[in-house]
Formats: C-alpha cells, sequence, structure tokens
C-alpha cells in the first residue's frame, strides 16, 4: 500500500485566538535545550535541541590537512561538515552531500572563521561535523549556534561566540523563530547570525517577499532574540563546571 | 628512581589559591578599565581598546596588573625544553618519527639517541649504530625531550639526558593537557602526596601523558583513579587536601595499604 501525504500547507498560520500553529506568541521562540562535552573522542562536542530540530556538532584539531593540498602555509582553515540524516526529514533524504549540504557547510564555515585566529595555526585544519538528526525548520541557525558552541568547548582560542536564529513574515505579520511549516508556507524568511566581540552580522540571507522597508524592523527583533539565545548558550558553557564547583566549594564561587 | 622535578616555572599559573578564580567563557568582558590593568595571556583588547576579553573558557586570574585566563580546555603546542612521552609510528634508516599528542609527528634522528664518546674515532672505528635507526623499534614508548618546536616545523626530540630513554614497564595514561598542572599541584605537593600514599612511581609530562608504576595493579589503579578524579576537578579549591582523604578512604575500602 502506497502512503499518500498531500504536500499540502495549512491556510492560516494562525489559531483563532492570535497564536501561532504550535501555540507561541509572535516574539517567541521555541522550547531550546543546549549542553556540551557529551562526545567523548571529539576534542569538543555539543548538543541542541530547538523546537523539533536535534542536532550535534564535534569539533576535531588543529590536525593535519587530507587531502593535503587543500592546506595553506600561512593560516589553518576551517572546515564545516553538515550532514542531514537520512530518517531526519519526513520523505528519506539520499545519504549524499547535496547542493544545500554543501551551500550550509560553505555558509556556516564563512560564518564562523571571523571568531578564530586561524593565522596563528598555519599548515592545520579545523574540523567541525554537524549532524542532524531531527530536522523542522531553521536547521542553518541552530548548527551555527551549536558549532560555535563546540568550538569553545574545544578549548580553541575565539574571540567572541556566535548566535543565530531566524526571523520571517507570515501571513503578513513579522515572527522570530520559524517553524518547519511557517517557513515553508510564510512569505518571507531572513536567517541571520550575529558575532558578539563586534556585535556585527556574520550571516544575512533572505528569501520571498518583503517591503525593504521593514528589514530594519526584522533584525531589531532579531537582535532581542539573538540575546535569549546568547544568554542560554553561556549557562550551557559554564553549568557542567559549575556544577562540580558547588559541590565542593558549599554552594559558592570562592571569591 | 624518577624524579619528577619539572621547570615549576611552567606552572605557576595554578599555584596561588588565593585569587579570583571566576569561570569565564570566550567573548565575557573581563574589564573595561583598561588604564589600571593590561591583557595577559588567554586575553585579548577589543578593536577600540576600551575593553578587555577572554578568549578561552577558563578561570579568571589577577595577577599585579595582568588579567589572565587559565584554560580549562585545549590542546597541547610543543616548545622546546618540554619533557614528553612519545610514541614511535614510523621509521625509516634516517630518523623516527613520533607521535607526541600535537599536531605535528615529532622527528627523532638517530644522533640524538647515544651520548656522544669523549675518544674521538676519526671515523674509522665509527660505530654503525651511531647512524642508524636501530635502537627502537615502532611501538616502543619514550621519555624525550623537545630540542626544537616552531610553529611551521616538525619538532625534534632527544633521549639524551637525566631520566629520558625508553620504558619498557609501567603503564602510561592522558589526560586534558590544561589539567597537568594540577597533577603537579604548588611546587609539586601533589605528585608528592600521591607518590607517597600510593608507594608508585610517576613520571608527568607536559604532553598530557602519565608514565607511573606501581607495587602491584591495585596501587596503580587506585592511583589511575586518583588523577581522573583531578582531573575532573581541577578548576575547584581545597583539592590537595580533598584527595588525600580520598585516597586514605579508597584505600580503606579496597583493603589495600
Amino acid at each position: 500500500m502506497t502512503l499518500l501525504i498531500k504536500d499540502e500547507y495549512p491556510e492560516k498560520l494562525f489559531r483563532e485566538d492570535g497564536k501561532r500553529l504550535d501555540g507561541r506568541d509572535l516574539k517567541e521562540l521555541r522550547p531550546i535545550k543546549l549542553e556540551v562535552g557529551i562526545l567523548n573522542n571529539a576534542d569538543g562536542s555539543a548538543y541542541l535541541e530547538w523546537g523539533n530540530n536535534k542536532i550535534f556538532a564535534a569539533v576535531y584539531g588543529p590536525r593535519e590537512v587530507h587531502p593535503h593540498h587543500l592546506a595553506k602555509p600561512d593560516k589553518g582553515i576551517l572546515r564545516v561538515f553538515y550532514r542531514m540524516a537520512t530518517f531526519s526529514v519526513f520523505e528519506r533524504k539520499r545519504p549524499a552531500p547535496g547542493r544545500r549540504e554543501k551551500e550550509i557547510s560553505m555558509i556556516i564555515t564563512d560564518c564562523l572563521e571571523p571568531v578564530l585566529f586561524l593565522e596563528l595555526y598555519p599548515g592545520t585544519s579545523f574540523e567541525v561535523f554537524i549532524d542532524v538528526l531531527d530536522a523542522d525548520g531553521g536547521t542553518r541557525c541552530a548548527s551555527t549556534t551549536v558549532a560555535a558552541l563546540a568550538l569553545a568547548d574545544a578549548g580553541i582560542p575565539m574571540k567572541s561566540l556566535v548566535t543565530s536564529v531566524a526571523v520571517g513574515k507570515i501571513d503578513g505579520k513579522i515572527v522570530v523563530d520559524l517553524s518547519g511549516v511557517e517557513d515553508k508556507a510564510g512569505e518571507a524568511d531572513l536567517p541571520c547570525a550575529i558575532t558578539w566581540f563586534n556585535e556585527e552580522i556574520s550571516l544575512l540571507q533572505f528569501d520571498g517577499d518583503m517591503d525593504l522597508n521593514e528589514l530594519d524592523t526584522f533584525l531589531k527583533l532579531a537582535k532581542d532574540a539573538l540575546k535569549e539565545i546568547y544568554e542560554m548558550q553561556l549557562n550551557a558553557l559554564k553549568s557542567k563546571y559549575i556544577t562540580i564547583q558547588e559541590k565542593y566549594n558549599g554552594g559558592q564561587v570562592k571569591q | 628512581m624518577e624524579n619528577d622535578e619539572l621547570d615549576s616555572e611552567e606552572f605557576e599559573d595554578f599555584e596561588d589559591e588565593e585569587f579570583t578564580r571566576d569561570l569565564v567563557v570566550p567573548g565575557e568582558i573581563l574589564t573595561e578599565d583598561t588604564e589600571n590593568f593590561l591583557p595577559g595571556r588567554g586575553t585579548i583588547l577589543n578593536e577600540k581598546k576600551n575593553k578587555i576579553i577572554s578568549l578561552n573558557i577558563g578561570l579568571k586570574k589577577i595577577t599585579k596588573n595582568y588579567i589572565n585566563v587559565i584554560p580549562l580546555r585545549g590542546f597541547y603546542t610543543p616548545r622546546p625544553g618540554d619533557k614528553v612521552i612519545a610514541l614511535i609510528v614510523d621509521k625509516n634508516p634516517v630518523k623516527y618519527r613520533c607521535d607526541i599528542n600535537a599536531k605535528d609527528f615529532a622527528i627523532l634522528k638517530p644522533k640524538n639517541t647515544f651520548k656522544r664518546s669523549k675518544i674521538r674515532t676519526r671515523g674509522a672505528e665509527k660505530d654503525i649504530g651511531d647512524t642508524s635507526t636501530e635502537k627502537y623499534s615502532i611501538g616502543d614508548i619514550l621519555i624525550t625531550k623537545i630540542i626544537s618546536a616552531d610553529r611551521l616545523n616538525m619538532p625534534e626530540l632527544t633521549t639524551v639526558g637525566k631520566y629520558l630513554g625508553k620504558r619498557s614497564n609501567g603503564i602510561v595514561i592522558s589526560i586534558d593537557t590544561p589539567k597537568i598542572p594540577r597533577v603537579i599541584g604548588r611546587s609539586g605537593s601533589m605528585i608528592k602526596l600521591l607518590k607517597n600514599l600510593t608507594k608508585c612511581h610517576i613520571f608527568v609530562t607536559q604532553n598530557g601523558r602519565i608514565w607511573l608504576k606501581g607495587e602491584d595493579l591495585a596501587h596503580e589503579k587506585l592511583l589511575i583513579d586518583a588523577i581522573k578524579k583531578i582531573e575532573k576537578e581541577a578548576h575547584t579549591v581545597g583539592l590537595t587536601d580533598r584527595m588525600s582523604e580520598y585516597i586514605e578512604n579508597e584505600k580503606k575500602k579496597r583493603g589495600i595499604n
């Protein structure tokens, strides 16, 4: 028996009480859970659950470059491998890296490079492996967020963390953090990332219909959301050590 | 036997426990007072030069007017003079290649594995062993010293010196490199404690590997557990006292003395 699933999206993306289909307000994020240091054999690792997204990131490096001709004599290179599991989306995804995966790997590389000191490690590579186990909209933003966390966990010197979120427009209203359905059926989608050491935009993509005058509103909304996620990133990094500290210092860090 | 008098200058960072030990993460602002403070290890000034920010996940420490961040995670960078435990992974007639837990393999040349004799042989009676790689084989574990290392070239090793050479017995374990100073303790206090209580010989090296050998397996197991505990709790205060308590308790539990 063939499974018939209609490729249709709901006409209205808002419920009658004015909330979104998953019960969120316009500026509300999906629930986020972050953890660091979960893979033993990686130099640094992190895990993220962002709504229905489930993503692993592992960092290795600095190490030799393979194939060797990619190595640069004056600086190190950062390589990101973004991969989606075959079971991560509704219809089975072919395991070979496609056009979309190569593009997302490239934009995450470009997004993370400004915070690293690659010139200090000539002839080496840092490698970030991102595995998407479950995808439901906004995986490129979630991957950037979790990759920055894994790099920090590996002890690689960084100027700051990087945080990313998507803003969009659905049914004429501007919303933060689009889910899978909203992404496909909505009007516009604008993922953006920020590097905190100079508060510059490190990633900005756009897809859909939007008035250019609205861009400022989009970015302002994004920044509020980014700050919220940044706090979560800091907590995730610190909590691993603070729990041990609290156990032996009687609940307080020694001043 | 093996003494562990490593250069104490290297480990000053972990010595004083009276300073502030706040946990910081990359990008965190350490101070905005750039007139009275200077950026030290693991920190950087921002472009406008009005903030000092951290580069690593680690502990903030203020020494005089320098702000330092002592990292909790990181990788080993070879420096000349470091003692390291090396594993021979490859050899050819001219040189050995060794894994020293760094980004490159290290090179050990045969001329650095023999002591130079005082009597000059003028070439004719030269021992062939001096120039061929027959002394060690692949898979050997050596305690070596780094004689040269920089960012671009492969580090070079030597096995000529006190306590250096091949180890054919004992156990080698590895821990996170930034936590090595904690295993040694303030002017060697922690390592003395471990030695006295477990009656084991220990050799700690800067690349995160530790060679140890005890009377029997029970003592060695106890020592390994103790070192793993130090690694896990490296960022807490009063570790030395807690470790002696821990080892005494474990001894009673395991029935060894």
